[in-house]
């Protein structure tokens, strides 16, 4: 984490819990997000951006903003999602600056994955080809072990190809933002999305879908 | 899917396709709509980029009728919606994926940042 010395862990540098209304009648203490989200939200960094100490940073960023934006937040959703939002936030400014500095295009990566797959002339081996996902999203959200199948899935993806389509998919950036953001070309973003699709796709009917039966 | 190709690729029985290539009538139906539609490989590549941007019309048709033969590139397509509607639900189940938490030194160092303030 930034601009910290080992001197903070021998002196009392924790202070005591200060409770500050926030709207609504809801009580915000720093302290306690840190307790009750920030494993939450170090999680979810983590999966973004694989880094520890890059996750822990964007944490402390978010948990900054937060206290800083404290008197806006209304209530009108839960705090973990109001945090959450904020984090989001940073991930995208943290990928924003990524872009600027490292090439993102990654077309190296699983560029012949799935061969095997197809027959020469094109068509899907038949045997090998998709089968019928169960059960639906709205029911498959519920089950602890499809978010832990997701998350190694999304894990094993290569990195650029997983950062692309997690700001697509997770965030809902539009292709056209993320090239910019990226300095990508639409066509490279598109291959890679593509890839990226392909191999969780078989990721999760191995993992998840297949195993069930 | 040329007869050939149909007869060297076995179809499983899950097969849901609207038209089988079973008899005469059905292996010419198959045979001219895979002809004039675009081979799987390509079609799995082009509904990646629909979900990204929309198609021409007349590549929609195409693939409409692609379906119709080809039950497992309609799965993908489905499949894709899938993988969209769960991914965006990912920041709302990340405690149910698991993973590694804040060490307590970080959890310490955090604390610490925020009271400063």
């Amino acid at each position: 984490m930034k601009q910290l010395s080992a001197e903070l862990f021998s002196s009392a540098a924790v202070g005591s819990p200060t409770m500050v209304p926030g709207h609504g009648g809801a009580q915000t203490n720093p302290e306690r997000w840190v307790d009750e989200h920030g494993d939450c939200l170090f999680r979810y960094a983590l999966v973004r951006v694989r880094r520890r100490e890059v996750a822990e940073d964007l944490v402390q960023d978010t948990l900054l903003a937060a206290i800083r934006s404290r008197e806006k937040f209304a209530g009108q959703s839960s705090e973990r999602s109001w945090l959450t939002g904020i984090l989001k936030h940073k991930i995208s400014d943290y990928f924003r600056k990524l872009g600027r500095e490292t090439s993102f295009t990654d077309l190296d990566s699983l560029a012949d994955e799935f061969s095997e797959k197809f027959v020469p002339e094109g068509y899907w081996v038949h045997v090998k080809g998709p089968k019928e996902w169960k059960p639906e999203p709205d029911e498959v959200v519920h089950r602890a072990e499809f978010w832990q199948t997701m998350r190694h899935c999304l894990d094993k993806l290569p990195e650029r190809i997983a950062n692309v389509f997690m700001l697509r998919e997770m965030d809902e950036v539009e292709s056209k933002e993320i090239c910019s953001m990226l300095s990508i070309s639409e066509s490279n973003l598109w291959v890679m999305l593509h890839r990226a699709r392909m191999a969780l796709r078989e990721c999760l009917e191995i993992n998840w879908f297949n195993r069930e039966k | 899917m040329g007869t050939n190709v149909e007869d060297s690729n076995p179809r499983p029985p899950d097969d849901t396709s609207a038209i089988q290539p079973t008899g005469w009538l059905g292996k010419i139906l198959v045979w001219t709509i895979s002809g004039a539609t675009p081979k799987c490989r390509d079609v799995v590549r082009i509904l990646s980029e629909q979900m990204d941007h929309d198609l021409p019309l007349m590549m929609r048709l195409r693939l409409r009728l692609h379906f119709s033969v080809c039950c497992w590139c309609e799965r993908y397509m489905k499949q894709l919606h899938y993988m969209r509607e769960t991914a965006r639900r990912f920041p709302e189940h990340t405690d149910e994926a698991g993973g590694p938490v804040l060490s307590p030194e970080a959890r310490f160092r955090l604390k610490h940042v925020l009271n400063s303030q």
